[in-house]
């Protein structure tokens, strides 16, 4: 071949090479020697032009695996020495692997030819902005031929094999790096989609066209069914392609009109949760796809593939159907201005050609169910899924309903809704095993159900009678069908530790989406809540004592889960609402007691009640039932009662209520009252907090029971304060307050639920009249805990009393307390709450000494003192804040003597990983602690603002940090949590105290640059945002105090750097240095671009000269003249543009971030590297 | 409530019994516990029901604090287990005997000879090799139910 790298070799050595590879793929095959085999194989990819030896072993060898080797060494060799290939050579390497592959098309080996193919691929791409436009068409009309079925059905397919691996060499996540800049590759991205891409595509439906004719009769052999496969899988390939030129010029006018008129929607986010996306390729292919009949060509092809293979139950999962129907579900979600503009007419066409096709997938859904229940293949079905699902996402949900109107005397809805029915029905049967067809496709349908009722312009008008009633019908399957599988497993064992949480944000999700669904049709569904609840009730009432109750205790569960969904959304930290849909469901209910949703929470409230009876409790009331009946009344609470609009009146969405006739504003008032405060309020309020205290004393040891109650139900009560107004006036939340502060039996709960107990008791007091009343309550509250502290750490046989293990435990509650109340502080209660720590203050130092080897303790006391001067400190005055910190300084130091130095060893490595997770969270306390502490010095509300006498909070910090930097490692950094912290710490130090930095010890000042220098590298954004923030403030310091005429860092600065000893740079400039690699060459994130900045400024300043010699290295180092021209001005505008001053005030500050955001954006193409 | 203050006052005399009774729902992981009379720390629990409507039940794994054995057991988390009282005090290294006991300062100024080295052997060659160096050690001594050992060693002298 003319023009073949490498030169004349003889024969001997070229047969010798090929020996010495053949052995090496065998024995790696064989796994003998397999580190020897791997090296030689190594040498043959690195050794300088190997492509004579490459191509006599791939004609000659018999070994495939030794071919596959040859090919991939090609590719590599290539790609390193493409600078020193003539463009002759690199022409017939490309030509000699194209001709390969088209001569052994037929043969063996597949994945030889498909490496070689591959190959090619590369070197095209390598070589695609350099060679003319001629000489890729003579390569291309090569290949087209091929395509075309000129050279047989096996180059045929070869040659589509060849554009599939040139189509993903082209798109960004799939292509090979080749170490050249990214703005290559993005020119090699457009300028193939311009020029090729539509070209591809008609080859490849050319070439399917060739072979249907036979596949379609009878004379198909397997290579028609091959071919006729690829190309569709190709085409699909294609149609998978990023659009660049459509998107960039329409983009942002096409998203104004998102909900347009005529009802075709382009919200595209809606498709990523199953990984596929709109397909927007713009006008120019509107011939190919559309006008040329192109769509119906493939339905037509499928059903009458599917018609005669309609005996062959494995058909459906062959290449050819999978690929064909990957196809259509991709042309369903074709979208954008490939179509006209007229009204969407032409979409709404296409959309319904699909739909009529895709029908024949999914119609009859019982039968289909089934068919596939007994054997048959389920994947046809989930398509039919997939397709309806990019209807539901590209049309509104009017338009969605009346697309099927036209085929059939029924709408889309109607259709989705008999479908679900059925997955319902089998999924509830099959429910025991986890990844079941049922269950995949339940999730696609739940999907399009929250896309077509989940939208926010989607009210009652959109979904039409039909619609309405066919949703009624699925709820009422899905409560029977979950219902029936309640029943039947009820009596299963609940082995499943941790079933509270794994499993329990996907049930959520199921239930939250047939929650929209019944809401759609309130005033039949609510009502058939009521039913099913009240015949379960009068199933408990009639019960003699024989008959076991656990079936209806199991329906009732189910129900109470899918009712809460249905009145109420689950909305963390929102301001819960009445749902929308139960507001304007019921327009002609009038009164409040018929109202279905007043019925029915009375009803269930009612029932609820019984619980307080100890011989009903303990006949009915089980542990999960009860976890059930609480966490329905907290999302209850928080959304019925007492609602903070009802005194108002009028709330939210004006826009719609114009539209509404007068009963809709009276059935919603209705809602918004029957549990408000003139009305019921204070009573059900009384009943809940009766039915908590209860679970509390009556379920001992149920600990997810007294979760629920305690970290939900309790903090739903306290959460708004005209609710808590109420709570302190009862006598019921009085008797809790008083068992928890002065009865032991509330001690017999998990240490931590009693943390949230005291939180919620001690939010409470926001309800009480004034300051001085709130102060008196948390007294009350929380004086007996600090009074018990207090006695026993004065008690003289302390040292013996307190190693008991019930001393021990009572202590550890009462801390934990403690940390309740003081996460609880608010204004009004500051001052008792202050009052409590400073009481425990002298305790504390005594048990931290007492309880040293009491890891448990320890954390508490440390956690405790976290919460506690976060929610204090920004109250105190000077003396104040002059205790706690005296404190904490003591505090430090007697945990510092009891820890450094210490070595821990245990029996057990398992015990003694535990001694080090506990170490850690101390650390991490630690850390919270100083951090906390700082943060006075930025947010003060204290009155008193007299300088005089103020502590220095500094000087805590500067002991703080002594102690803490020599525990901290760099492994330790590597826990994410701890990291967050401690650089946290670090950057707000040294932003508010660089001074106490720069007079920090030696060996204390280089650990805490080394871990700065490993934090700028760590993954996660925060950590270097925070590291870059910590630099910043290091340089500014230096800078401003050297223009001072001081010191500035002085001689920490100049020292060596410590991670590393052989640095012998200053601080500053080995951060410059560090700084500019990651700018330049490093995959730097954009978002981070501004602290960069920020961090770059003071940089330069203070180290200019060897800013200005990193530069000139930087452009000698560049080769490409062009490339030198535009990295010197990005440069040059980096520092001179915008009037750059050199000061480090804030609107400078402001031009250098801009600059760098420019530079970054000039200087990314092309000096990153794929 | 007239008697407040006293509804928290523990009983606890020094010398008291080896264990106490606590409710198993609410024993930690990391917590004490004792499994076949032996005084354990929990690494593990995890709770389960017997029906779904039935009571929970904890099932806990430990690790017995002495001999590093791991031992199980399941009880309904509403019930009483035994938990150990379990004490950390430190001595004074004086004396290491040539039979492998050692001899102990104790606060009062006396001495306690009925300690044997610890079988761990990075903890056995610490101890040694520091006492060997002169320095100055403490070490902590575990004891539950009647059982002692040797768990941690400090250095608290000069450099």
């Amino acid at each position: 071949m003319e023009g073949f790298p490498g030169g004349a070799t003889d024969l001997s050595q070229l047969q010798s090479t090929m020996e010495a590879v053949e052995h090496a793929c065998s024995s790696i095959q064989m796994h003998v020697n397999p580190g020897e085999a791997e090296k030689i194989i190594l040498s043959l990819r690195l050794s300088p032009l190997p492509y004579q030896s490459c191509r006599f072993i791939l004609e000659t060898s018999q070994i495939p695996n030794a071919r596959f080797q040859a090919a991939g060494a090609i590719g590599d060799a290539a790609i390193r020495e493409w600078g020193i290939l003539t463009d002759e050579n690199k022409r017939s390497l490309i030509s000699f692997c194209l001709c390969y592959v088209m001569e052994h098309s037929g043969a063996a080996d597949a994945y030889v030819q498909a490496k070689v193919s591959a190959v090619a691929a590369l070197l095209i791409k390598r070589g695609w902005l350099d060679f003319a436009e001629t000489e890729k068409m003579a390569i291309f009309s090569e290949v087209k031929q091929a395509i075309l079925g000129i050279h047989g059905m096996n180059a045929q397919y070869t040659g589509i094999n060849f554009l599939e691996s040139l189509v993903s060499e082209f798109s960004p996540s799939t292509s090979t790096a080749m170490g050249l800049p990214r703005e290559f590759h993005e020119q090699c991205l457009l300028s193939l989609e311009l020029n090729y891409l539509k070209e591809f595509y008609c080859w490849a439906q050319a070439s399917a066209l060739s072979v249907t004719d036979k596949i379609i009769g009878c004379g198909a052999t397997v290579s028609e069914d091959k071919v006729c496969s690829a190309a569709l899988r190709l085409m699909f390939q294609i149609l998978n392609w990023n659009f660049r030129q459509s998107t960039n010029t329409l983009g942002h006018s096409i998203n104004k009109i998102s909900a347009s008129s005529y009802g075709i929607r382009h919200d595209a986010v809606l498709l990523k949760k199953y990984e596929r996306s709109l397909v927007q390729p713009g006008p120019i292919w509107n011939d190919v796809l559309l006008s040329s009949g192109h769509t119906v060509w493939l339905l037509n092809l499928y059903a009458t593939l599917r018609q005669k293979y309609s005996s062959d139950v494995i058909w459906i999962d062959s290449p050819l159907a999978v690929s064909a129907r990957q196809l259509i579900v991709q042309l369903c979600s074709l979208t954008g201005t490939i179509f006209p503009a007229d009204n969407g007419e032409m979409q709404i066409k296409h959309l319904i050609q699909i739909l009529s096709a895709v029908l024949q997938w999914i119609e009859p859904p019982n039968v289909i169910s089934v068919a596939i229940q007994s054997g048959r293949n389920e994947s046809e079905m989930i398509d039919g899924c997939h397709a309806l699902l990019s209807l539901a996402t590209l049309t509104s949900t009017v338009l969605f309903d009346n697309l099927l109107r036209s085929i059939r005397p029924f709408g889309t809805i109607h259709l989705l809704s008999t479908l679900t029915c059925e997955v319902v029905k089998a999924h509830t049967v099959i429910r025991d095993e986890e990844e079941t067809w049922a269950s995949e496709a339940l999730d696609i349908l739940l999907e399009i159900w929250s896309v077509i009722l989940g939208r926010t312009d989607t009210d009652k008008d959109s979904v039409s009678t039909e619609g309405i009633s066919a949703a009624s019908n699925l709820f009422n399957v899905i409560v029977e069908s979950h219902l029936k599988a309640a029943a039947e497993s009820a009596f299963d064992d609940d082995g499943d530790a941790d079933y509270f949480h794994a499993s329990i944000s996907k049930r959520d999700e199921r239930l939250g989406s047939y929650a929209l669904i019944a809401r759609v049709a309130a005033d039949v569904t609510v009502p058939f809540l009521i039913k099913l609840f009240s015949e379960r009730f009068a199933l408990i009432n009639q019960r003699n004592n024989t008959s076991d109750p656990t079936q209806t205790l199991e329906e009732l569960y189910w129900l109470l889960l899918i009712t809460g969904h249905v009145l109420t959304d689950s909305g963390e930290g929102e301001t819960m609402l009445v749902p929308e849909a139960l507001q304007v469901g019921f327009s002609d209910i009038l009164e409040e007691a018929q109202h279905p949703v007043v019925v029915l929470s009375w009803s269930i409230i009612h029932f609820a009640r019984h619980s307080l009876d100890p011989e009903m409790r303990r006949t009915y009331f089980s542990p999960r039932l009860m976890e059930a009946i609480i966490w329905f009344l907290a999302r209850w609470v928080d959304t019925y009662l007492m609602p903070l609009d009802a005194t108002k009146g009028q709330i939210s969405t004006p826009g719609h209520e114009h539209g509404h006739p007068h009963g809709y504003k009276l059935s919603k008032k209705v809602l918004l009252s029957f549990a408000g405060e003139h009305n019921q309020g204070v009573l059900v309020l009384d009943t809940i907090v009766r039915i908590s205290m209860m679970t509390l004393n009556s379920y001992p040891g149920e600990n997810e029971l007294l979760a629920v109650t305690c970290q939900k139900l309790f903090v739903a009560l306290v959460r708004r304060r005209n609710i808590c107004v109420h709570l302190v006036g009862l006598d019921s939340w009085l008797d809790l307050a008083r068992a928890f502060a002065n009865e032991r039996t509330l001690f017999a709960i998990t240490a931590r639920l009693q943390r949230s107990l005291a939180q919620t008791l001690v939010c409470a007091a926001s309800g009480l009249k004034d300051s001085e009343a709130s102060n008196q309550y948390v007294r009350d509250l929380m004086g007996p805990m600090t009074a018990y502290l207090v006695n026993i750490s004065n008690r003289n046989d302390l040292k013996a009393v307190a190693q008991q293990a019930d001393v021990i435990y009572m202590v550890c509650c009462l801390l934990e307390r403690l940390r309740g109340a003081a996460k609880a502080t608010q204004t009004r209660t500051q001052k008792a709450i202050f009052e409590m720590g400073s009481a425990v203050m002298a305790p504390l130092l005594t048990l931290l000494e007492i309880y040293k080897n009491q890891s448990a303790v320890v954390y508490l006391i440390l956690k405790f003192m976290v919460d506690f001067v976060d929610g204090q400190i920004i109250f105190l005055n000077a003396q104040e804040t002059s205790i706690l910190v005296s404190f904490c300084l003591r505090l430090l130091e007697i945990y510092s003597s009891q820890n450094i130095g210490k070595i821990s060893l245990s029996l057990s490595s398992s015990l003694r990983s535990e001694a080090q997770a506990e170490k850690y969270k101390d650390l991490r306390a630690l850390l919270q602690l100083l951090t906390n502490i700082c943060s006075k010095d930025l947010v003060d509300f204290s009155s008193s603002s007299d300088e005089l006498d103020s502590p220095d909070i500094a000087e805590v910090i500067y002991v703080g940090l002594h102690i803490v930097t020599p525990l901290i490692s760099l492994d330790l950094l590597k826990y994410p949590k701890l990291s967050r912290d401690y650089f946290a710490l670090v950057s707000h130090m040294l932003e508010v105290y660089p001074e106490k930095v720069a007079r920090l010890n030696k060996e204390a000042f280089a650990h805490i640059i080394g871990t700065l220098d490993f934090g700028i590298h760590h993954q996660d954004t925060d950590v270097v945002e925070k590291c870059l923030r910590a630099v910043n403030a290091l340089a500014s310091y230096h800078y401003n105090e050297r223009n001072a005429g001081k010191e500035g860092l002085g001689a920490q600065n100049t020292d060596s750097h410590g991670s590393n000893g052989k640095l012998q740079d200053s601080i500053l400039s080995h951060f410059l240095k560090l700084l500019l690699q990651l700018l330049l060459f490093e995959d730097f994130r954009m978002d981070l671009a501004g602290s960069a900045a920020d961090a770059l400024l003071p940089l330069l300043l203070c180290e200019h000269d060897l800013y200005q010699r990193l530069v000139q290295e930087l452009l000698e180092r560049e080769a490409n003249p062009a490339m030198k021209t535009r990295l010197a001005s990005a440069f040059h505008s980096l520092t001179s543009s915008n009037q750059l001053s050199s000061s480090l005030d804030r609107p400078n500050r402001h031009r250098f971030r801009k600059n760098l955001h420019g530079f970054l954006t000039e200087v990314s193409g092309f000096m990153r590297i794929k | 409530m007239s008697d407040e203050e006293h509804h928290f006052e523990s009983k606890a005399d020094a010398g008291a019994s080896k264990t106490f009774p606590q409710q198993a729902g609410a024993i930690r992981k990391n917590g004490y516990i004792v499994i076949k009379g032996r005084p354990c720390k929990v690494v593990e629990v995890s709770t389960s029901k017997t029906g779904k409507h039935g009571h929970a039940k904890c099932h806990f794994v430990a690790i017995d604090i002495f001999t590093a054995k791991k031992l199980e057991d399941i009880v309904p988390s509403s019930h009483n287990c035994d938990v150990p009282h379990v004490t950390r005090t430190d001595y004074q290294l004086i004396d290491i005997s040539e039979d492998g006991f050692v001899s102990l300062l104790t606060e009062s100024g006396n001495t306690k000879d009925d300690l044997r080295l610890p079988t761990d052997e990075t903890l056995l060659t610490q101890i040694k090799d520091g006492f060997a160096e002169g320095k100055d050690l403490v070490v902590t001594v575990m004891s539950a139910m009647g059982e002692e050992q040797i768990c941690t060693l400090k250095d608290i002298g000069p450099k």
